[in-house]
């Protein structure tokens, strides 16, 4: 008995680990080297495959790439056509006309048309369908009034007239051709949508797809899948690319061995300090931006007195050392703001980087600063000051950057106590917006490479105000840039400089970091586009040389 | 028997219901909304609080739950759009219940032999030595071990797949290994002291004045009455296994439950996590059941009321 038991384990022992090495061996020869495959990696499953409900990033990297709108981003931030022959814009700017190449089709086979888009702009204001992208439609005729439930579905400004699609505006949008770009718009077949009901979209059978790709072998819940070159896509000669293999892997570090080990081709490395500053050196290293700004808020409702006083705002951000935070905090991965837009965001008239051109002239002056702290102290009648800082606490960088900002700041202006306070994200959020606060650190991505997607937070009255301070001069500014200069962009140039040189006069907010990512691309493999909003990755024309 | 299994699935019922209810109503102190998108202003939240019917008083939205998950609609995730709750636990859980059954197997029979080594060479180097390892595979926490096996096996002398899941029967090698160390040194530790009881038991010193053969003492006698404690012991392992543990599917990024059950708390998505804490608290439910009566069969001293 005992010796049976001991041989029957035994075997089974020699099973497992034959099987065990040689499934490996299977599995480490099928990725690697293969010309017409691409081997790439998400860092948390993908959520859905809804054009109109998606929210997440790398959902979004599947549906921009297996779908396309009638115009895309190229290398440079530029819109060239897509699905779209032409796109006419009238004089006064409202009225947006896109003409369809003719013989355009989904994967299936089933005919795409100007009808499919006006669908899909239908179904994201429906209410019922509850997008929580709804509102980039604003400004389109009637599109705020159908999210609100108060105006019929059918009476948005978006018709489809044979071939065309008609987009009419209830003001000019300075980045509505960039909205003409979005994956959230993509065209979608209202037959194959209805018919699917409650289904649409939970796995890879149950889309059809209008972009360069075919995503393929995705259930719903497992982390493999493969996107698969699409022949019925218009422009499917360009797309150089057989297959592209993606697994989900949660770990960074795994990510990264399995990428030395020439597995994957593209996996970021800035997820933590310490894996940036062990690849950094990495000749494959190469940088991206993500069009993210993280600033401090300060409430200026009177809650706090000392932050109300002008000059105490502005003592504060000059003790502010943004090049030793980022060094410091995120080892040199972000980059310390300049203002409020972010780099890599967008471009000016001239095709300069728009955060470069409208800087403000941030710096760190600690004798400025101690001197304007001391008036400030005065002018409110006291001889110290506290304030607390909330932040994040499930966010890995939000303690390491209040000790900097406390010690910094407490260094620089003597008789300040700075308090930290730590509240899980959501719960910041809702902080944030019923003004339970003193000062907040937030974070603001941008939703389109223009910059009303940042200079819109601040305006009187707009909802993302939380210090919900009144800066005339800004207000001004951001709709001068929104009205009498949305369709001049250098003349926007212009106005955004003045709204960032307001915000930096009345010190209303304390910029601290761009955000950026790093990431380890392998030198053969071409031609991926990046792009700081929108679609973060885009594969259509990438290729292994 | 019959009786008493009857009266404890109406306990369980009744259990399952109250740790419903509790949750529904613990799940409303966490903050914020369920909606993913940080941009939503306090309008645009009520719209969509409309359009899901998290506008309604509380105790509707209870009724509603309860009333749709008698008739086994679970909801539909916030973040996961349009996936069914059943859906997702449904493709989840077989995944994270292999994982821990094959762990579970391995770990207990892993544990019988060495608990049984150690009690029939008490105080020698073996029993030294197993007592050592098995006390460091209570006390390493099993995510630690991951990374090291992961390390290992993965990276230094790349035997077995690094993450994933599906594919291969390899990939699950390494998960398996790291899951199953705890439950084989638990194991290990509970037959030793067990076993060593029994042969200095009053019937085992009866059998050795029969004449039996020591082996014969070992298996007949002294093995088979220390495995009944043991059978205590499963049942809230294999609760624990079966459901997924999370650390683990996130480092193999195994598409199971446990990790479900993780994300969806700080993403407030709240139909995933009622729907995965009933899977928790039935499956543990179930287990302790099972082992009872499977006890009670075992062991004809214990009687069921």
């Amino acid at each position: 008995m005992d010796t049976w038991k001991k041989w029957a384990i035994g075997a089974a022992v020699v099973v497992v680990a034959g099987a065990g090495t040689r499934a490996a061996g299977l599995w480490g020869g099928s990725n690697g080297s293969d010309k017409d495959t691409l081997n790439l990696t998400f860092p948390t499953p993908i959520q859905t495959l809804d054009i109109s409900k998606n929210t997440d990033q790398y959902s979004g990297t599947v549906i921009g790439n297996t779908g396309s709108n009638l115009l895309r981003v190229n290398a440079k931030g530029k819109t060239v056509p897509d699905l779209a022959k032409s796109v006419k814009v009238s004089k006064d700017g409202l009225t947006y006309t896109a003409t369809l190449r003719s013989g355009l089709k989904y994967s299936d086979g089933s005919k795409l048309t100007a009808e499919d888009f006006v669908y899909s702009w239908q179904r994201i204001v429906n209410p019922k369908t509850a997008s929580q992208y709804a509102y980039l439609s604003s400004g389109v005729k009637n599109a705020d009034a159908i999210v609100a439930g108060k105006e019929d579905v059918k009476n948005l400004g978006v018709k489809a007239d044979g071939n065309k699609v008609v987009f009419t505006l209830e003001r000019p949008l300075p980045q509505f051709e960039y909205l003409l770009t979005f994956a959230n718009f993509m065209p979608q077949k209202q037959s194959f949508v209805e018919k699917q009901g409650k289904k649409y979209g939970t796995t890879s059978a149950k889309q059809i797809y209008s972009g360069p790709y075919k995503f393929e072998g995705w259930n719903g819940t497992n982390n493999k899948f493969k996107m698969v070159k699409n022949d019925n896509y218009w422009d499917a000669k360009s797309v150089k690319t057989k297959e592209i293999t993606w697994q989900v892997i949660q770990k960074p570090e795994t990510a990264v061995q399995l990428y030395k080990q020439g597995k994957l081709d593209r996996t970021t490395i800035s997820d933590t300090p310490e894996l940036y500053k062990a690849n950094k050196n990495n000749k494959d290293v190469v940088k991206q931006p993500e069009a993210t700004t993280s600033y401090i808020e300060y409430n200026q409702t009177g809650k706090n007195k000392f932050l109300a006083n002008t000059k105490i705002r502005q003592a504060l951000n000059l003790a502010t050392n943004r090049k030793e935070l980022t060094d410091q905090v995120t080892s040199g991965i972000s980059t310390a703001a300049t203002g409020l837009a972010p780099e890599g965001l967008a471009k000016t008239a001239s095709g300069k980087d728009l955060a470069a051109y409208v800087a403000p002239g941030y710096k760190y002056d600690a004798t400025a600063a101690a001197k304007l702290f001391a008036e400030g102290l005065k002018e409110v009648g006291e001889t110290k000051m506290s304030f607390t800082i909330t932040t994040d606490a499930d966010s890995p960088a939000g303690k390491s950057t209040l000790d900097y900002l406390k010690g910094s700041m407490e260094k620089a202006l003597p008789g300040l106590t700075v308090n930290e306070k730590f509240v899980p994200f959501k719960q910041r959020l809702s902080d944030s917006q019923t003004q339970n606060f003193d000062a907040v650190v937030s974070l603001w991505g941008g939703d389109y490479p223009e910059g009303s997607t940042f200079y819109d937070l601040f305006k009187d009255g707009a909802s993302y105000n939380n210090g919900q301070f009144k800066n005339s001069a800004y207000t001004k500014a951001v709709e001068k840039a929104e009205t009498t200069d949305a369709l001049n962009a250098s003349a926007r140039d212009e106005d955004y400089k003045e709204a960032e040189a307001a915000l930096y006069k009345d010190a209303n907010i304390n910029p601290l970091y761009f955000r950026s990512k790093y990431a380890l691309s392998r030198s053969n493999v071409k031609d991926i586009i990046i792009n700081t909003t929108g679609l973060n990755m885009d594969l259509k024309y990438a290729y292994r040389k | 028997m019959l009786k008493y299994i009857l009266k404890r699935l109406i306990l369980l019922i009744f259990t399952l219901f109250l740790v419903i209810t509790a949750t529904f109503f613990l799940m409303q102190i966490m903050p914020g909304t369920p909606f993913n998108n940080p941009k939503l202003t306090p309008e645009m939240i009520a719209q969509l609080n409309k359009a899901y019917g998290l506008d309604l008083p509380l105790w509707h939205q209870y009724l509603n739950y309860m009333i749709n998950a008698t008739h086994g609609d679970f909801g539909t995730s916030f973040q996961y759009q349009n996936q069914s709750v059943g859906m997702l636990i449904g493709q989840r859980l077989p995944i994270s219940a292999q994982l821990g059954a094959q762990a579970l197997v391995i770990g207990v029979i892993a544990g019988l032999f060495m608990g049984a080594i150690s009690a029939r060479n008490k105080n020698n180097k073996i029993d030294g030595t197993l007592g050592v390892v098995s006390t460091l595979g209570i006390s390493v926490p099993s995510f630690i071990l991951a990374i090291i096996l992961l390390y290992l096996f993965g990276f230094k002398w790349p035997l077995f797949p690094v993450s994933g899941w599906g594919d291969s029967f390899s990939e699950s090698v390494l998960p398996t290994i790291a899951l199953a160390v705890g439950p084989a040194a638990i194991v290990t530790r509970f037959v030793r002291s067990e076993m060593i009881e029994a042969l200095s038991s009053d019937y085992v010193q009866l059998a050795r004045a029969k004449g039996l053969s020591e082996k014969e003492i070992v298996n007949k006698h002294a093995y088979r009455n220390s495995m009944i404690p043991v059978l205590t012991l499963i049942g809230p392992m294999a609760a624990g296994l079966l459901t997924g543990s999370t650390l683990i599917e996130n480092i193999f990024s195994i598409p199971g439950i446990g990790q479900q059950f993780v994300s969806s708390i700080p993403t407030k998505d709240f139909p995933v996590i009622m729907g995965t804490t009933i899977v928790y608290a039935l499956m543990l439910m179930v287990m302790i059941l099972i082992t009872d009566i499977l006890t009670a069969i075992v062991d004809p001293r214990v009687r069921l009321q």
